[in-house]
């Protein structure tokens, strides 16, 4: 069946709440409305305002109780109507949520999911990539899809895991992409990266819409000879350490790609990874293409500026073959 | 509440007194918010509480079971010294010499609940007294937190839970990890960071929880964040088809949290069994209660969130257990959550290193002598003769070998091996098994079945 983004991640959490009456939803305007990009539309009919809590504009409570709800063994879905207000609930998140397993032992089977990322013009406060907060975060598990097919398997996966995790919905891919995805029950297992390119020249690394971005590219520096291997990470908690080394040993060339801000990016953190595993595979400079360190601009000229663009990875691939 | 000086005698005494025993549902004529204007008061009960209805008259009630109803101001003073320095302190203000209330009979405790609840005081306090030694030996790593003049608040709102009802405490309220049956030595190995403490030395202090037999969530240092996760247990065990009470604390500092709002409301909107209990101790670290908050009593609260609120005094056993029982049972009906203020003065500093010389002496004496422990144990050896001399003597001999042999067994654990701190991070290979505590949640289907959602209109 063709899905879109948006409707892979929605008939996920629909069948796990069907399969598992443990799974439930709250969030803001997620009930009689449907959420605000329509994820769980339909849900509340369905499975009962028992299952599908519109709560009140309280990110710390919505965090708060599928957290205190999960201790009773119910496996929370709370929705963030945009990630950037996940914010408002750190404490929670940090301080309670992420360190309860190694504190004090006890399993905490949540999700915290809803829209991110730029591209849109929703401007400094609903464009935001925020998943390095969680991943300086010891506890939590971050997951950013780049696929309508994977963004199914990973929800499914998510719901499914013991484990808190933060789940990142790419509000540019919602509609814009479609692929066809398998009727049957399936997960995509969290920690596992993916090749969506094969290609012999070099690699560029990276996820979410930022893949899309990259294939797009890579089109483009087909026609010239030059094949990039494009990977896309899925989660980056785990992070698969084994994919990254794999693809600099083939290539040899690396570019690290991603719309959060260059400082204090999971790039940053990836060349770590490189250095302690491929260092001798390394043929040119670990290049990166990252958003800018600022807050993420509203007019649709100042966004494109801040956001990587198909040209600019196409000129450092360029660049970096030339090496 | 800005109309808080109008609050006659007449009406926050009398008139609360006796609606005491019905918290739930007594009403008192408004503090007049000026225009006499008027509506409903929270009520109990969850149909009710989503179908409020307007009418013309605004009724509130707060509860208080108070026997006394000490009010203080403190206030910042510029004083100087000898040398013509200025310096900044407190200054208390009102009735420091009034006498000591008698204890209000329970409506609910029997003899041997009673005499329970003032060992489980007695456990407390000489824990606490065994800590503070531990540390003048050495043997705590960091501070120590206590709970004295605050045993009976402690001990009384736990002992009012049911096995299957879940608590949070705070840094104070070890003496409701007493009731609930943690040992004292877990307690003191948490403090010691040993490797046998409940937390095998990643935490220490009252940090530490049981999700299988005591249910018990572990608090964190941040102060609020407690009462949307009890909310959180009270709503994964209804949609098993389980009203359970689920009891946490907050101190007067504490409330000013944002999240103590957030977590409050979403109880009360869910209708879910809450029973916070809102510890006024007067003294946040070394800020006065004045300094937190404007209102009068923080029950007043309660009827911003539409809940009710009840005010007790913290030193009262009796006073502490009735309106937690009350609470608890509200919370087993399904009748969503209650605030219970309870009134009382933190005796010692925030913690062993500060000597709370902020405080104003006289507040000290004056709380000194309404010593929980004290004030309860005239109550049963004089006043009801519960206990007689003897049996008293025997019981608190009795306490003293529990507390040395629990502190044997802290002192004994080992320190944690180094590598142990590594591990644990995340649920996985099956350390543990999830699944819901109180059975399968109750699932009603609609008729409602899937189809592909509409095109989303925002951000596209």
């Amino acid at each position: 069946m063709q899905l879109t983004y948006l409707e892979a991640i929605r008939q996920g959490i629909w069948e796990e709440m069907e399969r598992d009456p443990a799974v439930f939803c709250l969030g803001e305007d997620i009930g009689v409305y449907g959420g605000a990009f329509k994820v769980t539309d339909g849900f509340i009919d369905r499975f009962g305002p028992e299952r599908v809590i519109d709560t009140p504009i309280a990110e710390s409570a919505i965090v708060g109780a599928a957290f205190g709800a999960s201790l009773t063994g119910m496996r929370p879905v709370a929705e963030f109507q945009f990630m950037d207000f996940i914010a408002c609930a750190m404490n929670q998140i940090s301080n309670m949520v992420a360190k309860t397993h190694y504190l004090w032992g006890a399993p905490a089977p949540l999700v915290l999911r809803g829209p991110s990322g730029g591209y849109v013009h929703g401007g400094p406060f609903h464009s935001q990539n925020p998943e390095m907060w969680f991943v300086h975060n010891p506890g939590l598990k971050v997951i950013c899809p780049a696929t309508p097919y994977d963004a199914k398997g990973l929800i499914k996966a998510a719901i499914r895991d013991n484990n808190p995790c933060v789940f990142f919905e790419h509000k540019y891919l919602y509609r814009r992409i479609k692929e066809e995805v398998p009727q049957e029950d399936y997960v995509v297992p969290i920690g596992k990266a993916r090749i969506a390119r094969e290609g012999r020249d070099l690699s560029v690394i990276t996820y979410a819409a930022m893949v899309h971005s990259a294939l797009e590219a890579a089109e483009i520096l087909s026609k010239e000879g030059i094949e990039i291997e494009i990977v896309d990470l899925r989660s980056l908690v785990p992070i698969d350490r084994q994919a990254i080394a794999q693809t600099v040993k083939r290539t040899n060339k690396v570019i690290l790609l991603h719309e959060h801000s260059r400082t204090g990016g999971l790039a940053g953190e990836i060349a770590a990874i490189i250095n302690e595993e491929a260092f001798d595979d390394l043929d040119g400079p670990i290049v990166r293409i990252a958003g800018l360190d600022s807050a993420i601009p509203f007019s649709p000229p100042q966004e494109h500026h801040y956001l990587p663009k198909v040209e600019d990875i196409v000129r450092e691939s360029r660049r970096l073959k030339a090496y | 509440m800005g109309n808080n000086n109008k609050k006659s005698k007449h009406n926050s005494n009398e008139r609360r007194a006796n609606h005491g025993s019905r918290p739930a549902t007594a009403r008192v004529r408004a503090d007049a918010d000026g225009n006499g204007r008027v509506a409903t008061a929270a009520r109990a009960g969850r149909g009710e509480s989503q179908t409020r209805q307007d009418t013309d008259l605004r009724t509130y009630s707060i509860p208080d079971y108070r026997a006394e109803r000490p009010a203080f101001t403190v206030l910042q003073r510029v004083e100087k010294d000898a040398d013509g320095n200025e310096h900044v302190r407190y200054e208390v203000s009102g009735d420091l010499d009034a006498p000591l209330p008698p204890i209000r009979d329970s409506r609910y405790l029997d003899r041997q609940q009673a005499i329970q609840i003032y060992r489980y005081m007695l456990l407390n306090r000489k824990m606490e007294v065994a800590l503070e030694n531990l540390y003048k030996q050495g043997k705590v790593v960091g501070g120590v937190y206590f709970g004295l003049g605050q045993e009976a608040c402690s001990c009384a709102s736990a002992y009012a839970l049911d096995k299957d009802d879940w608590f949070a405490p705070m840094i104070r309220n070890q003496g409701s990890l007493l009731v609930r049956g943690f040992r004292a030595s877990d307690t003191m190995m948490q403090y010691m960071a040993k490797a046998d403490s409940p937390t095998g030395g990643r935490d220490g202090t009252s940090h530490f929880g049981d999700i299988e037999k005591r249910n018990m969530v572990s608090p964190i240092s941040m102060l609020g964040d407690l009462i949307p996760v009890l909310a959180g247990v009270a709503l994964g065990a209804r949609l098993q088809g389980r009203n359970v009470a689920v009891m946490t604390y907050i101190g007067d500092g504490g409330q000013s949290t944002g999240v103590t709002y957030e977590g409050i409301n979403f109880a009360a909107v869910q209708n879910l069994g809450l029973v916070l209990v809102v510890e006024s101790n007067l003294w946040a670290y070394s800020t006065p209660s004045n300094m937190q908050y404007r209102c009068k009593d923080l029950a007043e609260r309660a009827l911003g969130y539409g809940i009710p609120g009840v005010i007790v005094d913290g030193t009262d056993a009796c006073q502490v257990y009735d309106a937690a029982h009350e609470a608890v049972e509200r919370a087993h009906r399904g009748e969503g959550p209650t605030l219970i203020e309870a009134k009382m003065m933190r005796m010692k500093g925030h913690a062993i290193h500060d000597a709370a010389g902020y405080v104003p002496k006289e507040m000290f004496e004056f709380w000194k002598k309404r010593d929980p422990i004290a004030r309860f144990e005239n109550y049963l050896l004089q006043d009801k003769k519960w206990l007689t001399g003897q049996e008293n003597e025997a019981l608190i001999a009795h306490v003293d070998e529990i507390i040395e042999a629990e502190r044997e067994i802290a002192v004994n654990s080992p320190m944690p091996a180094p590598e142990s701190a590594e591990g644990g991070v995340f649920c996985e290979n099956g350390c543990h098994e999830v699944k819901p505590k109180y059975g399968t949640p109750k699932v009603r289907k609609g008729t409602g079945s899937y189809k592909a959602t509409e095109a989303a209109v925002h951000l596209k």
